[in-house]
Formats: structure tokens, sequence, C-alpha cells
């Protein structure tokens, strides 16, 4: 398995478009695709090694209007899910081929900010242009009607958990997008999680008020055969909005944890039992200013968390030990957060999206 | 006879009694007894000059995530526009409810306004006067008290609720200083008088007494001020119904919206109705420097219903043309987006919004450029907008008083109401 605690920066993926808001590695290939806060996506293959120059892009999928919050990959790589804030959740085929090509710039506001201030100095970088084959063709799951904000997948890629600004949550076919079950929670969902044998799901809701009484934050487990709350956590983390969650492979941990701008080193990942849900460990220190992804490694046994102050942190679930930091802090508040974080298959790579504008990869020597 | 008293203490004690008093100080203590039950209420309400409510946006409200959208721009952000009831007056998905009465709203999209922070901004607001002068201006509020409030009335002339100004009656004195209520428009706990009528009463009459002895030789303000607001807090309590809104808010959170801002605002309506001529209702936390777009939209989420039913309450009850609702709050946000999710304090482009009281609905006046960086046409200043309010109601806005011996005027020189806003 990879040396987790000794992470080398193999590339980093420029595309400042806008905030790059999710990523994913998808199946057992190289490929990780990137969605960003204006509804683009695009694609990477990765080399086999890293170093060398930065792969570019080899494809553009159209068809968000919005933000892309999450992205997931079925395990056998062939569907993209991509949720945004248009109110749908699309579904990609991965194999299929582009009815056109586009160029793009992946450093043009790098460039056109600089011409802004070449009276201070400043000058442009060189452009960094890449020829993309375009993807229009793709499903959408069209049953919310609110930002949709995140979504998890099944171990077997058969079962979507899908969660809105409305508070709906559903629970659907990927194939045949019937929906199994819905419910709505109080608030907005925010954290959302569903366990591998399907039984159980994790919701964190939120509604964002400053001193009004009407703030809501609560985290609970559910029962989705039901639809009914089995769990309530929200006692254990008063006021807290909880900004990811995930379960272990094999289900018996369920890691979530705290975000959402909070003061200090606030976003802390808490380790829980999901058969009671009581409290395992607190993993320590937090992400400056919260937290904002979490994903288990492929062996079961790590888990990396990532938040608003660029830093992600690999941790071992048994003894909640940190293994490693991966990148720098930039110092929190002011400097940029990764959104989100994607292990690859093999466990070998990682990748942040970094809302700098660009997908941060790092790579794990064996 | 109590060796303790003079004659002319008993005189004054029996004046007490038939309800008039006189301090020392030459301050005429209201009536006691002359006033206030509901039917005089009402009757000072029929009468009564044109009212405002202010609805006040604390921590200053976005723009461009409002009332000013710039779709497909770099600075658009998230949200998308809806068209209101308007032609060509578009406003935030999330605003369906006001975009519904859009035809009462007049957008200001051209504020361009000189205090950029909280403190400096609130003031400046709330009095169109900077922070840094020397001089107590006197609140928006406070101006409209004293000038269309009724001091003979139970209720006060100045009311507000939740997050606010922070200048207070300034020169105009303590008589037109703002009566504070909870952030849900509840009265405070000495609303409940813990002992019997009869015996609250005596407490009142001995309380003036011996507050009229202490000013004969104690002629300061605070002590008038502390006077004036005991009267004002008695005589309060006799009008206590008026604040009471559980009997209406289970039919009428349906309008507003089952929040503390949408109560606020269902109690403004109800205090303006009973004659009132000034409230303000807070809503929190627009200060949106990091997590600008779910801060906005959980506040929109409140804001919408309670602004827009307020509006249609106001309407139906026939009191909108003589009640200025005024949408604001101190400063705008920037059209830039940091990288913190958010919006800091921008002044140079922003947006108020009036409606009722005369004001000519249904407009937009003044225009930012695409991107919301700057006006491009039709600035409008704190004190063009206050003149625009002022005339609005009635108000000569050039009015005039003295602290001490220096002339002040209500507006800065140079302001000038908007006369397309006023019709």
């Amino acid at each position: 398995m990879p040396d987790l605690t000794k992470p080398t920066q193999a590339w980093t993926l420029t595309w400042d478009a806008d905030w790059v808001t999710s990523v994913a590695f998808i199946g057992s290939t190289r490929k990780v695709a990137a969605g960003n806060n204006l509804g683009g996506i695009l694609v990477w293959d990765l080399p086999e090694k890293p170093g060398g120059d930065a792969p570019k892009p080899t494809l553009r999928l159209d068809g968000h209007t919005n933000c892309v919050s999450k992205l997931a990959a079925t395990p056998d790589g062939k569907t993209l899910l991509s949720a945004s804030y248009d109110h749908t959740v699309r579904l990609w085929d991965t194999s299929a081929v582009p009815t056109g090509e586009d160029k793009i710039v992946l450093n043009a506001m790098a460039i056109a900010d600089a011409e802004r201030r070449k009276n201070n100095g400043a000058k442009a970088p060189p452009a960094m242009p890449a020829t993309v084959g375009v993807v229009k063709a793709s499903t959408a799951f069209d049953a919310h009607k609110e930002w949709v904000v995140n979504l998890d997948l099944t171990r077997d890629g058969k079962t979507v958990i899908s969660g809105d600004d409305g508070g709906h949550v559903i629970i659907w076919d990927r194939e045949s997008k019937a929906i199994q079950k819905r419910w709505q929670v109080k608030g907005w969902a925010y954290a959302l999680a569903l366990s591998s044998d399907k039984k159980q799901a994790c919701v964190g809701e939120r509604f964002p008020l400053v001193f009004d009484g009407g703030r809501h934050a609560a985290i609970k487990l559910w029962d989705t055969s039901t639809g009914e709350a089995t769990k309530d956590l929200s006692a254990e983390f008063k006021g807290m909005h909880m900004a990811a969650a995930a379960y272990s492979l094999d289900g018996k941990v369920l890691a979530v944890g705290r975000g959402g701008e909070s003061d200090g080193a606030s976003g802390i990942v808490t380790l829980l039992d999901p058969a009671n849900g009581k409290k395992i460990k607190a993993l320590t220190p937090g992400h400056i200013s919260g937290l904002t992804d979490l994903a288990f490694h492929p062996d079961g046994k790590h888990l990396a968390s990532a938040g608003r102050d660029t830093v992600v942190r690999i941790w071992e679930v048994a003894s909640g030990k940190l293994v490693s930091e991966v990148g720098k802090s930039r110092g929190g508040q002011f400097k940029d957060w990764i959104h989100a974080v994607s292990w690859s298959a093999d466990g070998a790579w990682l990748a942040a999206a970094d809302m700098a504008g660009a997908v941060n990869v790092w790579h794990f020597s064996k | 006879m109590n060796p303790f008293c003079r004659t002319g203490d008993h005189l004054s004690r029996r004046a007490f009694l038939k309800g008039a008093a006189v301090s020392g100080g030459g301050l005429v203590l209201p009536n006691w007894g002359g006033l206030a039950h509901a039917k005089t209420a009402a009757e000072i309400a029929s009468k009564a000059k044109k009212r405002c409510i202010l609805l006040w946006m604390n921590g200053g409200a976005s723009q461009i995530d409002t009332f000013d959208m710039k779709p497909g721009r770099p600075t658009g952000g998230p949200f998308r526009p809806i068209q209101s009831k308007v032609t060509g007056l578009q406003v935030c998905e999330y605003l369906p409810k006001v975009a519904a009465v859009a035809d009462k709203l007049a957008v200001i999209r051209s504020m361009q306004t000189h205090s950029p922070d909280h403190p400096d901004g609130i003031y400046h607001m709330h009095t169109c006067y900077k922070m840094s002068e020397r001089t107590p201006h006197p609140e928006l509020g406070a101006v409209i008290a004293k000038y269309n409030g009724d001091l003979g009335s139970d209720l006060p002339t100045f009311v507000r609720m939740g997050s606010c100004g922070n200048a207070g009656a300034g020169y105009l004195g303590p008589a037109h200083e703002p009566f504070s209520l909870g952030r849900d428009g509840k009265l405070g706990s000495f609303s409940t008088p813990y002992l019997a009528d009869d015996a609250e009463k005596k407490r009142a009459d001995l309380f003036r007494f011996v507050e009229s002895e202490f000013a004969v030789d104690h002629k300061a303000e605070p002590f008038a001020s502390h006077r004036t607001a005991k009267e004002r807090a008695w005589r309060l309590l006799r009008a206590k119904a008026v604040f009471d809104i559980s009997k209406e808010w289970p039919t009428a959170k349906e309008r507003y919206g089952d929040s503390d801002f949408g109560r606020g605002c269902l109690m403004a309506r109800k205090l303006v109705e009973a004659g009132v001529p000034f409230v303000e209702v807070g809503q929190e936390n627009y200060d949106s420097h990091a997590d600008n777009f779910v801060c906005h939209k959980a506040n929109m989420q409140l804001l919408d219903p309670a602004y827009s039913g307020l509006l249609t309450d106001l309407s139906e009850r026939g009191l909108l043309k003589d009640t200025l609702v005024i949408w604001m709050g101190e400063v705008g946000r920037t059209p830039g987006i940091n990288n913190r999710a958010g919006r800091d304090h921008f002044i140079r482009a922003w947006t108020t919004v009036l409606a009722g009281g005369g004001i000519v609905g249904g407009q937009v006046y003044g225009a930012t450029d695409a991107d919301g960086k700057d006006v491009k046409e039709n600035p409008v200043s704190e004190g063009d907008l206050f003149a625009t309010i002022y005339k609005a109601l009635g108000i000569n806005h050039r009015a005039k008083h003295l602290t001490g011996v220096r002339p002040v005027w209500l507006t800065p020189e140079g302001s000038q109401p908007v006369k397309e806003l006023l019709g």
C-alpha cells in the first residue's frame, strides 16, 4: 500500500475560470474530474508517474448552469455524477464520445488580472491553452427544487443519496432514477452520507441565521427504509453545522466534520459508532475556520479531511493519529479553501479542489 | 402636618393627585389622567401625520444579491434574478413575494455614501451626518417623532426592535429618545406589574412627589430625562394591549413568516396603526464577509415574507399611502467576492428601497455599471435620501435647530429631495 506519511506534490492542474469546488477520481483509472463554481466540469487523464509538466484536461462536460457542489463516480468508472446549485444531479457516461472541441485558456483570469494591473508593473504569465473535447450528453435527476449541495453513492454504485437547501433528502436508484425514499429535514441538508449497506444515512442540518431564534443546527442518523430519524446527535454537537460526513468502507465508523466558518481550529473531525451514535474520538488539530470535506482511503484504515485552511490532513482511523499533512496551510480565513478531496482507487493519488482555481494532485509512493 | 413639608409642598402634592405635575426644572410632565384609552388612541391615530417604518438590514445587505443583480458577470454570484411585477425590474430569486409587490417599491440603486464601517455607517445612515462631527445629531426616528408624533399619546413616538441606530435623540432631547422592544417585538419584563393597580398608582404618585422635590435643587438634564422616561413608561403600561400580537400571530405568521423579524414587522404595522409615527425593525447580520451567499439566502427567506407581508398588510388596511417604509442598511457590499466566499463593505454604489408614504412605486432610480462597481447615473447621497424621506413625511428637510447657540439643520447643505421618487 502507498506510504501515506510521505506525500509529494505531483502537479497543480490550473483552471482559474472560477473556484474549483469539487473533485473525483473516476473508477479505477487515473482520470480525475473537477467541477467549478460556474458549473463547468473538466476531466484530466493523469500520467502513470508524477512529475513533469502538468497534464492538460482532455474533456469538458457541459450542462450545468451553476456551481458544481459535488462529484462522485461509480466504482466501475462508467458513470460520473455531479450535483449542482442548478437544482439537478447530472449523470455522465464517462465513455461518451465528444461531439465537439473547444480551445480554452486555463489561466485566463490570471492573465486578465495582470493586464488590469500592468500599470503597476504586473506581468501577465504565459498562457496555458488546452484543447478539450466537449461532451454535452448527460441525463438529469431533477427531483430537487433547490441547490443540491451534497450527494453520496453506495459502494456498489447503484444507490444515490442527494440533499438540497430545501431540506429534501432523496434516495434514488442510479440507473432508473426511481426515488426509493425521500424525507425533509428541518432547515437545509448539509453533510450527507449513505452507509454501504444502504440502511442508514447521516444528514447534517442547518439554517445559518445569526442572532435569530430561527437559527438551526442538527445532525441525525436516519433509517433509510422508513425515512425516520433513529438517532439525534445534535446534543453532542450543539449549534454546529456539519459540512461533511463519510462512512468507513466496513461501515463501522462514521466520520463527521464541522464546517461553515467558525473561529479557530474548529473544523474538527469526530469519529462515531454508527450503530449507536456514540462518539469514538475527535481528531485534532481541527481545520482553521472550518472543515469542508472528508474521504476514507481505499485501504479502509485512513481518512482524509480538507478545510478552509488549504491543508489536507490524513488520519489513521484506529488510533486517531495524524499521519501527514498534505500541502501547507495558507493561514486560514483570508487564504482560500480546499473545497473537496478524492482518493484514486489504488490509494496512491489524492486530488484536492482548490478555491484558488486549481486541482492539486498529490502522490504517495509504495 | 408633617414638619418636614412646607405649605407649597402640599399644594404640589394635590396637583399630582389631580394628575398634573410641573417639575422644578420647568418640564411640564404629561397629564396622567388626560389620555389614552383605546378610543382616544384611535382618534389620535386618525389625526396623525405621516408615519414611517424603517426595516434596518444590520451589517449591510448585498445589493448585487437582492435588488441590483448582475447575472452572468464575474461579480454576479450564484443567485439568479426573477422578473418582478414591474416590467424591467428584476430581483433575486429568493425574494419572490417582494417581487410580487414591486409596484409599491422605489428601488434606489445609486446610493453613494461616505462612511464605510459599521459604527460610522450606522450613525450616518440614521442621521445623514458623519459620526465624526461633534454635534449630537438625532436619528431619523427622533426627528419623525418630534415632527409627526404626539407627546400626549400613551404610546411612545419612536419605537425600535432588533439591531438599530446608535445616535438616539441627539440634540432633540430625551423626549424623543427611542423606546426599545425585544427583537421579536416583545415588551420588556417591566411591563408586568407586581403590584395591584391602586397600589401601583399610589407608588407612582409618591415617586412624582419625591422627584419633584429633588428637582427643585437639581436642575439638570439627566434628572429631567429620568423623570420623562418614567412618566412615559407608566403611560405605556396603559397602552400595553397594543403590543400584544398573540391573538393575531397564528394567522399573521402565514403572511409574515414565522420568525423574529416577521413578528417585528407585524408589531410595526400595529404600532403605526395605533399612531406611533416611527418604528424601526432590525434584521440581523447581513455582514457577510464570509459565506455571503449562504448568509443572504437564509436572511432573504425571512425578509421576503416579512417585507412583502408588511407592505401588503399596510396596503389592505389603507395605511400604506401615509406610511413610508424604508429598506436599508449602513453599507452595501463589494461586487468582488473574496476568498472566504464573502463580500466586504462597499459604499460607492449600493441600494436602498422606499415604499408607501407618497413615494412613487414601481420604479428604479439610478443605475450602476455592468459589474456594480460604480454609479452610472443619478448618484444619491445620505443627505439626498434623508431629504427625500423628510419631504415624503411632510417635514422640512432644512429645518433648523439650535444646539447651544449653534444652528444645525436636519440635512447637510446641498441635500435635495429626489423629485422622481416623490411624484
